[in-house]
């Protein structure tokens, strides 16, 4: 069980290009369609509760689902499976890094991810809608939530907060 | 530049994981301010080359940046600390809810927030996809490859770990055709 946690978050961690976002999608996934360690819905939750608390996504994902799955050993060897290839690679990298920027093989793949990443994110937004839109409330949040993001960019913790009371206001009517 | 020491490393990046709310792109500048302009650890370039490398690194690009300037600054007992101090407010803040969820996760008014927050999430998930389309300025010919990908992962259930395998592949074959006929326009 351990093992399976720790591979699989190793996994996770090794193929998450572009930072928090587009890992969700591989989060998904792995969690709630391969493994059914969590609903879709109870991963939906978990996003929001890392944008509420400090530190990477990532992390905050694979302490919360280890420890569900496997208490404290568990936390913790999901969090030390999502963290090994950054260490790995990063080094690596860090070493090569100023020559391999300059090579125009490595620039074109670069580029070549960016309309992936894309994919990715809008992919992971699309498994949280299926559990997030339930009735003409949650469009109507989400849209209100949109606009001031994108337009007025909202602190995203207050618009969490605005959010949550909202939901709240909702159930007693 | 200055020689940090072991706990000013570690209580340095433990606090820049405690403050930073909502992802690894907001600990950047506080990374930043702490190395480069308070304690003075790596000049700005070496920090700047340090971010590029962390972006293009998979994994938590705060992760990724603690590697690099951990082990720039101090080796590799620089680079355990501030990866430990960078992770563990979080892993001990996540630990505490974890092992408390069932207790509040039935009451109603919390599942009534969670009914608001859920589709706030989604916002939040999609705004960057804007800023990253406009950023990256693809052609419309470019938008076959995520809308390819949105329809594999959500109706096909195909991994992310085949598409970006592919597209790296495909990147390359890409450029090593142009390279090999320069006369023509690409793409």
């Amino acid at each position: 069980m351990i093992w399976q946690l720790f591979i699989t978050f190793f996994r996770i961690g090794l193929f998450s290009i572009g930072g928090g976002y587009p890992m969700l999608s591989m989060i998904y996934q792995e969690i709630a369609v391969k493994n059914q360690w969590l609903s879709p819905q109870e991963v939906a939750d978990m996003i929001a509760i890392s944008q509420m608390t400090p530190g990477p996504i990532a992390i905050n994902v694979a302490t919360f689902i280890g420890y569900r799955q496997a208490g404290f050993w568990g936390a913790f060897f999901t969090t030390l499976g999502v963290i090994l290839p950054s260490i790995m690679l990063m080094l690596l990298i860090s070493l090569f890094y100023i020559r391999l920027r300059s090579k125009a093989w490595f620039y074109a793949i670069m580029t070549g991810l960016r309309p992936l990443v894309i994919g990715l994110i809008i992919a992971a937004a699309w498994f949280t809608a299926k559990s997030a839109f339930v009735g003409i409330f949650g469009v109507i949040v989400f849209a209100v939530c949109f606009i001031l993001s994108l337009k007025f960019k909202t602190n995203p913790i207050l618009l969490m907060l605005l959010a949550a009371v909202a939901g709240i206001i909702a159930g007693q009517i | 530049m200055t020689k940090p020491n072991y706990k000013t490393l570690f209580l340095s990046f433990f606090k820049i994981g405690l403050f930073t709310i909502g992802g690894g792109y907001a600990m950047l500048p506080l990374i930043q301010r702490e190395v480069v302009e308070k304690q003075k650890w790596m000049d700005e370039e070496t920090f700047l080359d340090g971010i590029a490398a962390a972006q293009t690194c998979p994994g938590p690009i705060a992760v990724n940046l603690s590697v690099y300037v951990g082990f720039h600054i101090a080796g590799w007992t620089g680079m355990v600390l501030a990866v430990l101090g960078s992770i563990l407010p979080s892993f001990l803040i996540i630990l505490l809810v974890a092992m408390s969820f069932s207790n509040w996760s039935q009451i109603k008014i919390v599942q009534n927030a969670f009914n608001g927050l859920r589709p706030a999430v989604v916002a939040l998930i999609a705004v960057p996809v804007i800023q990253i389309a406009k950023k990256s300025r693809i052609k419309w010919t470019g938008y076959w490859l995520p809308l390819a990908a949105i329809i594999l992962i959500v109706f096909f259930n195909v991994s992310p770990i085949y598409l970006i395998i592919f597209t790296i592949l495909f990147s390359w074959i890409q450029y090593l055709y142009e390279t090999e006929n320069p006369d023509r326009e690409g793409n």
